[in-house]
């Protein structure tokens, strides 16, 4: 028993110390945000400090207000997002059930093309972007996302089709559906879980991307993240209007996070067990 | 890096530096209303401005106030020329990155960009920018009594040239000096430092880590514009040659003297944390009293100067860099110019030199200087004759003690425009450089190992 409870108690300890580090550059973010900046630098830092909203009404309606940033970074991933779920589902269906020449090597080029570094092709997809015009558009950063988001979804989702007993889309040939009404009224349903999660994951990458963002932008196009870049300037570090930035930055994520929190969970327990994702 | 500029007190008081480094709203363009615009002072050059009328030219700046005046200026660029300047903000960090990615593509994206002066040699080797000469010496283009370029300060001319032909023109600039506590010192009765190891000295007198007060700070922070902005200058004092024998050369016994001043100080006189420092951090902490000196960008006392952050208003002076074991004296400089993008069609090449021309002059610089309507002024004019200029200078004095002498001074007798190695390759031997000067910082490597790996390094990089 008390052995038991000496290895609890370590174990609440350690977690605590997990919980600690990784809360704590959040926790800082959220605090910092509602200081003025001479309590920002105050040593030993202030705990205790009237808390105020400057920094927000400075982010969001001051003159280097970071809304339009904001809203291009919901277009960009709520964009990414759309297109990106509507070519893999297809796709990750045809790869999990479909007998085809070359499946194989199609399902390793997917993946293949995760395999170059992002910077290698940084200069190309600038160059054939400036080409057609689409450099600083919503367009071309959506159609340069979507070469990462779209393998790593339909990867993520092939297993998720894969774990889906063949027998239930019999049945509903068997009444008569087709190939497509059977993925839109049997499959698509099934696989709901994992299709949050891959949102989700589609999502936050497209949503916290700053190699390419920072490359491919311009003035009218220009997510948070590279915005959020101009608070560290060459002539100080607005620490308050930086951390409020940050926190704003982080509030749709976390909305989606709580939404799809209970998919996300079952979405890594998927593969514990066989088909436990489901059930 | 490029450091901060100095703005006047009343800019910090208004709370409105981020606005006015962010952004070009509303306040700003009020501001614009009530700057003057008469263009007549531009028109008494005796060049057609209008000659590339109907072009359009994207410029590629970092945000900082000294851009945002010009930016607020612009609307009279385009009526003085019938050019129209899109201008494009990009964090310093990136601005090197997209300016490159565009120049080696070839594909014109920016006409011209706020460059760094160590990036000239690439460009000029590449030959991705156009020589100026040509532009500054046909008279269809520049009125040279009326451009009078002499007036540049010949430190940051000399930056922006690549083989004594010149690939870029300052617009504004910096220089490293001592900023001190001046009532720190003179408790202790003592002067600023005129030797390394006075500096040293003075260090240990006023390190009080119980009381946190440290006795100096440099920057810490690996980076070709960080700890390898402020190295370079110890390695010249020390007598360090980058060019030995046609061959470069970071390592060797000047070298290892340097680097062990270096680390000593910032071992035993400097907070911890400065390891990780850059000059914003070493600002901060000066001016919340624990640093009682650093040596760093003359354009850091706005900062340590803000009456909204700073507790030590009033108690800052300035000196000259000390001087080295060799005798010398040498600044650490820094501007930011303007080149001339080659892959651009002639006739946008003219509008672009006619911008260029623009913002360089001395009227330009004025107005967005202490001529400005907006709160923000710029420490970092390019002109000798503003510096000279009582309006401007009682502007500038505003920041303690000695401040535009120590300037003057450093910006005239004690640069060396090869205080880094101009070669085209530096990019990559800064970043080295850095990594080296960090890992000796941090105990990772020893002095003479850390830089000796450093050489081996660099080596392949001079042969490719």
């Amino acid at each position: 028993m008390s052995a038991r409870r000496v290895r609890m108690f370590a174990l609440i300890a350690i977690s605590l110390v997990f919980l600690l580090a990784w809360a704590f550059p959040i926790v800082w973010s959220v605090l910092n945000s509602l200081k003025t900046d001479p309590d920002v630098l105050a040593y030993p830092p202030k705990l205790i400090f009237s808390p105020t909203l400057d920094a927000y009404r400075d982010v969001l309606f001051g003159s280097g207000s970071i809304l339009p940033n904001l809203v291009s970074s919901i277009v960009i991933s709520v964009g990414t997002t759309i297109v990106t779920m509507l070519m893999a589902i297809p796709a990750a269906y045809a790869l999990a059930r479909l007998r085809f020449r070359g499946k194989k090597f199609a399902g390793f080029y997917v993946l293949a093309t995760q395999m170059l570094p992002p910077v290698g092709i940084i200069i190309p997809y600038f160059l054939v972007l400036r080409n057609i015009g689409w450099i600083d558009t919503y367009q071309g950063i959506i159609l340069i996302y979507l070469s990462f988001s779209l393998p790593f979804a339909i990867w993520l989702l092939v297993s998720y089709f894969e774990d889906i007993p063949f027998e239930m889309e019999e049945a509903a040939y068997l009444d008569g559906a087709s190939r497509l009404r059977t993925l839109r009224r049997i499959i698509i349903p099934q696989v709901r879980g994992g299709i949050a999660v891959t949102v989700v994951f589609v999502f936050l990458n497209a949503w916290n991307e700053f190699l390419f963002a920072v490359v491919l932008s311009g003035n009218t196009v220009r997510p948070v993240t590279v915005a959020m870049f101009n608070f560290v300037s060459v002539e100080q570090t607005l620490w308050a209007k930086l951390a409020a930035v940050s926190v704003l930055a982080m509030l749709p994520v976390v909305a989606l996070g709580v939404v799809a929190q209970k998919h996300i969970v079952k979405g890594l327990t998927v593969g514990a067990v066989k088909g436990g994702g489901r059930r | 890096m490029k450091l901060h500029r100095p703005t006047r007190r009343t800019f910090l008081k208004t709370g409105t530096a981020a606005a006015t480094l962010m952004g070009f709203g509303p306040a700003l363009l009020r501001q614009a209303a009530a700057q003057e615009a008469d263009l007549a002072p531009y028109k008494s050059a005796k060049i057609d401005w209008q000659q590339a009328t109907g072009e359009t030219i994207t410029v590629a700046v970092i945000p900082a106030s000294y851009f945002e005046n010009l930016i607020t200026l612009a609307p009279q660029f385009k009526t003085l020329t019938g050019i129209d300047v899109r201008f494009e903000k990009i964090p310093p960090a990136q601005i090197r990155q997209k300016s490159v990615i565009d120049l080696t593509s070839k594909t014109g994206t920016y006409a011209t960009h706020a460059a760094d002066p160590m990036y000239y040699a690439l460009y000029a080797a590449n030959k991705w920018v156009e020589p100026l000469d040509t532009y500054l010496k046909d008279p269809k283009l520049t009125d040279p009594a009326w451009f009078n370029f002499d007036d540049i300060i010949p430190a940051w001319r000399s930056a922006d040239s690549v083989g004594g032909k010149l690939y870029g023109v300052p617009y504004d600039g910096e220089v490293t000096i001592q900023v001190y506590r001046k009532d720190l010192y003179d408790a202790k009765g003592l002067k600023p430092a005129n030797t390394l190891e006075a500096y040293m000295a003075n260090a240990a007198a006023l390190n009080s880590p119980n009381d946190r007060v440290w006795g100096a700070a440099l920057r810490g922070v690996a980076g070709a514009g960080q700890n390898m902005y402020i190295y370079p200058s110890i390695f010249r004092e020390f007598g360090g040659e980058w060019l030995k024998g046609g061959k470069l050369t970071v390592n060797g016994p000047e070298a290892e003297a340097a680097l062990a001043w270096y680390i000593d100080l910032m071992r035993k006189y400097a907070p911890t944390a400065a390891a990780n420092w850059n000059w914003p951090d070493i600002a901060d902490a000066f001016s919340q009293g624990t640093v009682a000196s650093y040596i760093d960008a003359h354009s850091s006392a706005s900062v340590v100067n803000n009456p909204e952050k700073s507790k030590v208003i009033g108690k800052v002076a300035y000196a000259r860099w000390p001087k080295g074991p060799s005798g010398k004296r040498v600044t650490s400089i820094w501007n930011w110019g303007f080149p001339i993008n080659s892959a651009l069609p002639e006739k946008r090449k003219k509008a672009t030199w006619l911008f260029i021309q623009w913002a360089a002059s001395a009227e330009t610089q004025a107005r967005t200087a202490h001529r400005f309507a907006g709160p923000a002024k710029r420490s970092g004019v390019n002109r000798s004759s503003i510096w000279r200029d009582p309006e401007y200078v009682k502007l500038m004095n505003g920041f303690g003690d000695n401040f535009v002498e120590a300037t003057m001074e450093a910006l005239q007798s004690d640069t060396d425009v090869d205080w880094r190695p101009r070669v085209p390759q530096w990019p990559a031997i800064g970043d080295t450089m850095a990594t080296a000067i960090q890992s000796a910082l941090s105990g990772q490597a020893t002095i003479k190992v850390a830089l000796d790996d450093a050489q081996r390094r660099i080596e392949p990089m001079m042969r490719g």
